[in-house]
């Protein structure tokens, strides 16, 4: 009996790994598959011979370089901006007793809750009315703060305790060099998941740049291919497939460095000790 | 006046005098005298909410009630008239119909198959770096590029999938052209992604239960399914909200996939309320109608939120 669960537990662990793998192997190997052997010859697993051209096509044709430096900058300035209002936030929500921080937790939860769609014509209207429509501040203006983050990042300063603060008070430390000195490492876990959870969100972003991109050269990466995809004459599905793993490898960089971390972060809870 | 021990209760109220472990009353705490600085902290993210999340909700509110043009120009006065047409629009009801049944087979299996995956992954002992990094690859994936490969496994003629169901004796199926599978399609390809998310969030919430829980909870000779639900789920309890919470605001508002899988159709088959909302305002420029349908979704999600809202705010300790 012990076996059979062994066994199954393994077998569905195995189902698992192969479904979640398994995009990203049929999406390399159409990359390194000659163009005329795409996906209309059967199932062959391993391309009869590697190509790695439609790497350099898929980066030429659909300008990938320009479109990998517009998205970096608006994904890093995006983070910034939301690392730098998130952080000292949490930490007043967290761990300031004074009026009125309830009321502003609140309105953080209740924000959680609105949906991106809700807001985004009038955000839209409001950033063309200042002229940003089609500029790379307009990308990442909407963004500056995240409910997400400074919920995240509360949750993770709860778990401080709180003899470390009045031990930090008693030190004579103020609120900024509290929350530099003793409140941002012990949140390190939180403060890392969300980065790697923005950057994943705002590298990926489609709808936001649909809007707002209208000129090439401002074209994000999943602009960039989603054009590509668009082309209907002549279409090379391998370069397209390289373009995507070009466009997939830094994140999934990224999320391996930062990963356990990531992972500690997470929990939507508080993380004892 | 009782002596205050280092170990804050939450009982303690406002005019205790803080007082250190040795007996010896405090300096008057600074963070209680300056609220400048907390204010100061509280500003930017505030001004950013104000400006991008709250006033554009109330403007939504606002427009619904209007006829707003696109370009600029004079709102105009038109009360309901706007959540009529969007609730008397056949397209619109099947929308939010296909929202509804698209969540439905979208979050629950996700939740229960992360769930699974987390429990499984934690219980490997060779290979749990590698498992556990290939289970979460899916939530690093960019959907538009993602949407590419799925297009592809599902396309019907020479598509992987049919080719596998063509070897094992059946016919194929037209995946993403066909009304009654289409919306189907993207609710796999959507727990082939938010089941990855929902398995991280309960990992990390797995390693939050205690050691010792585990030891007590062998010595009493529970296990299994018992454990699950009456030991670890309500220890996690923050970490099963939060991973329900993000899963819904995921699956109600998706839109990358089918955007560039089937832009809804075929025969509005796959159409949602984002993808529905899109098209009323940036299609057909048609705001008012699009601000009373949005506005309608955020109703029904701060319906669902207020009743996670306890939860979530004082879910913890």
């Amino acid at each position: 009996m012990i076996y059979v669960f062994r066994t199954g537990r393994w077998l569905f662990i195995a189902l698992a790994v192969l479904v979640s793998l398994f995009p990203f192997y049929w999406m390399m190997r159409t990359a390194v598959s000659p163009a005329d052997e795409v996906f209309f010859d059967g199932l062959s697993f391993i391309p009869s011979s590697l190509d790695w051209s439609n790497f350099a096509r898929a980066w030429t044709d659909a300008n990938l370089g320009q479109a990998i430096l517009v998205g970096s900058a608006m994904t890093l300035s995006i983070l910034a901006l939301q690392l730098i209002t998130c952080i000292p936030a949490a930490y007043v929500l967290a761990k300031v007793r004074m009026r009125g921080v309830g009321i502003a937790l609140a309105i953080v939860i209740a924000c959680l809750l609105v949906p991106g769609q809700v807001s985004l014509i009038p955000i839209f209207i409001g950033i063309n009315t200042v002229g940003l429509a089609d500029s790379l501040p307009g990308l990442i203006l909407p963004y500056m703060t995240s409910a997400f983050g400074i919920f995240l990042l509360r949750q993770q300063m709860m778990a401080i305790p709180d003899s470390l603060m009045d031990a930090a008070r008693t030190d004579g430390l103020g609120h900024v060099r509290t929350l530099y000195n003793v409140v941002i490492p012990m949140a390190a876990p939180g403060i890392a998941a969300f980065s790697v959870f923005s950057v994943f969100t705002h590298w990926n972003d489609y709808m936001w740049p649909l809007l707002i991109a209208r000129s090439p050269d401002l074209a994000t990466p999943p602009l960039a291919l989603a054009v590509f995809q668009q082309a209907d004459a002549g279409f090379d599905y391998s370069a397209l497939a390289a373009g995507a793993a070009i466009v997939t490898a830094p994140v999934i960089i990224l999320f391996l460095v930062a990963q356990k971390r990531f992972v500690q972060g997470m929990s939507g809870a508080e993380i004892p000790g | 006046m009782t002596t205050l021990t280092r170990t804050r209760t939450r009982t303690r109220t406002r005019d205790e005098k803080i007082v250190s472990s040795d007996n010896l009353p405090l300096r008057p705490p600074r963070h209680a005298r300056t609220n400048l600085v907390p204010v100061l902290f509280l500003l930017p993210a505030g001004i950013g909410i104000g400006i991008f999340v709250i006033v554009p909700a109330i403007l939504s509110l606002a427009a619904s009630f209007f006829s707003v043009p696109l370009t600029g120009g004079a709102w105009q006065w038109v009360g309901l008239t706007n959540y009529v047409r969007v609730l008397t629009d056949s397209a619109v009801l099947q929308a939010i119909g296909n929202t509804f049944v698209y969540s439905v087979i979208t979050i629950v299996p996700s939740l229960a198959i992360g769930l699974g995956l987390a429990l499984l992954a934690n219980s490997v002992v060779r290979g749990r770096a590698f498992v556990r990094t290939a289970l979460f690859l899916p939530m690093t994936a960019n959907l538009v590029a993602m949407a590419v490969v799925f297009r592809w496994l599902f396309a019907f003629q020479g598509g992987f999938i049919n080719q596998m169901l063509g070897f094992a004796g059946f016919g194929s199926v037209n995946w993403l052209g066909d009304t009654s599978t289409s919306l189907l399609t993207l609710a796999l390809v959507g727990v082939w992604r938010s089941a990855s998310f929902s398995m991280m969030i309960f990992f990390a919430g797995l390693a939050t239960v205690p050691g010792t829980i585990h030891e007590a909870t062998r010595a009493e000779g529970i296990r299994g399914w018992t454990k699950l639900t009456r030991i670890t789920l309500p220890i996690m309890k923050p970490t099963v909200v939060f991973a329900t919470v993000v899963a819904v605001l995921g699956s109600v508002q998706v839109f990358d996939t089918i955007n560039v899988m089937t832009q809804g159709g075929p025969q509005g088959s796959s159409e949602t309320i984002l993808t529905m909302t899109w098209k009323l305002g940036f299609g057909y420029f048609d705001l008012g109608a699009a601000s009373a349908l949005s506005f309608l979704l955020l109703v029904v999600l701060v319906g669902i939120g207020l009743i996670q809202r306890r939860v979530l705010a004082g879910g913890h300790k």
